[in-house]
């Protein structure tokens, strides 16, 4: 089991480091953060939709079936992306896509010293804000930061920073779903 | 023996013929006038008849009728002997019947005690189960519900806390979305991130 684990991951790495260098050939540093921004929403549809995973490694699908289905959903996103998600339909390797984003991060951090920090916020974030935000993780690491920005109103307010691994969620519905859980679980309410 | 009842019945009839041959003697000395000593001795023409009639008589009974007289006796007092036996072993064994009966009533008597007392016994002690388990039942249900009635005041008090906390977050978060500017959203952002702690701790 630690075997295949390890074949795994570094079959991750593989597709990793060639995403990224296929998206560096093709557009530079601004292509390589949006492709990563491109896999980090399909991983999230893979989270939500079981069916997509199924179907892209689905064994009693031709591997030409595969790929050509592969083709057909990832149209829209890059094509040095779309390119790579077709090869791993085809060879079976669709379901190793969460593992081949911290892959991508590694790689983008070794060959373009940079760090991508995912922020989520309920408003579109201002220069200002950019600032210190990306003085903060710069401060923090020691590296040079890019700042992956999306807008989500379902967070009400707030921040979601999400760097290596590293998660802060300072979004004002987490904190009502905990304040809700205090409530709900004291007898007085959470006044003690 | 029939025969021999028809010989003595014989025998005694010619003794009394040979009585009834006599009664002129009797009558013929009567006339004589007796005196003296001569009147208790008796005629010898009167006794001797009557002494033959009479040893005839005696040794025809003596022969005969003694003979079954005594043979009747001894037959009646075997017979009586053998009755007072028969008696005396039914008394004997009515005695005995009568303490078997005795025993067996006294007997019967002490087991009547005995299933009676076994009975109040078996009668208590399932009286007493039967109180225990009442009891204890009781006392089970009494805790079950006092257990149901503390459950569903939780479970009351939980529901209406998470209706309440439900409520209150939605409100706060319609608040939130409603009243807050964006400037007042980034605001808060860089609050939060300048008291944010280190990324590397």
């Amino acid at each position: 089991m630690a075997s295949s684990r390890l074949i795994a991951k570094e079959a991750a790495e593989v597709y990793a480091g060639v995403l990224t260098d296929a998206a560096l050939s093709s557009g530079g540093q601004e292509a390589v953060i949006k492709v990563r921004s491109q896999l980090d929403d399909v991983v999230g549809v893979m989270y939500v939709d079981m069916d997509l995973e199924a179907a892209l490694s689905d064994s009693q699908l031709s591997p030409e079936q595969r790929r050509s289905l592969a083709q057909a959903v990832f149209a829209g996103c890059d094509p040095a992306f779309s390119e790579v998600l077709a090869f791993m339909a085809e060879h079976g390797d669709f379901s190793l896509l969460p593992r081949v984003k911290p892959a991508m991060d590694d790689a983008i951090e070794e060959k373009l010293n940079l760090v991508v920090a995912d922020v989520t916020t309920a408003v579109p974030l201002d220069d200002h804000l950019r600032q210190v935000i990306t003085n903060k993780v710069e401060t923090d690491l020691g590296k040079n930061v890019v700042l992956n920005e999306r807008v989500d109103k379902s967070i009400l307010g707030g921040i979601i920073l999400s760097v290596r691994g590293w998660r802060m969620d300072a979004s004002m519905v987490s904190q009502l779903n905990y304040a809700r859980g205090v409530l709900g679980e004291t007898p007085d309410g959470g006044e003690s | 023996m029939k025969a021999r009842a028809k010989t003595l019945l014989a025998m005694s009839a010619s003794a009394m013929a040979l009585n009834a041959a006599f009664p002129v003697l009797a009558f013929a000395a009567e006339e004589g006038e007796k005196t003296g000593i001569a009147f208790l001795l008796p005629d010898m023409l009167e006794f001797i008849p009557m002494l033959i009639a009479f040893i005839v008589l005696w040794v025809v009974l003596a022969k005969f009728g003694w003979p079954m007289f005594a043979g009747m006796l001894e037959k009646r007092e075997n017979t009586i002997r053998e009755a007072l036996q028969k008696s005396e072993e039914a008394q004997i064994e009515s005695e005995r019947v009568l303490g078997e009966y005795r025993k067996q009533l006294a007997d019967a008597k002490a087991e009547a005690q005995s299933i009676i007392a076994d009975a109040r016994s078996t009668a208590e002690a399932i009286k007493a189960d039967m109180t225990s388990k009442a009891q204890a039942e009781a006392a089970d249900m009494i805790e079950k519900a006092k257990v149901a009635i503390r459950v569903e005041k939780e479970q009351a008090i939980s529901d209406l806390q998470g209706s309440v906390a439900d409520i209150s977050v939605a409100v706060a978060g319609r608040l939130i979305g409603e009243d807050l500017t964006e400037e007042q959203h980034r605001k808060i952002i860089e609050r939060y991130v300048v008291e944010a702690g280190s990324l590397n701790g």
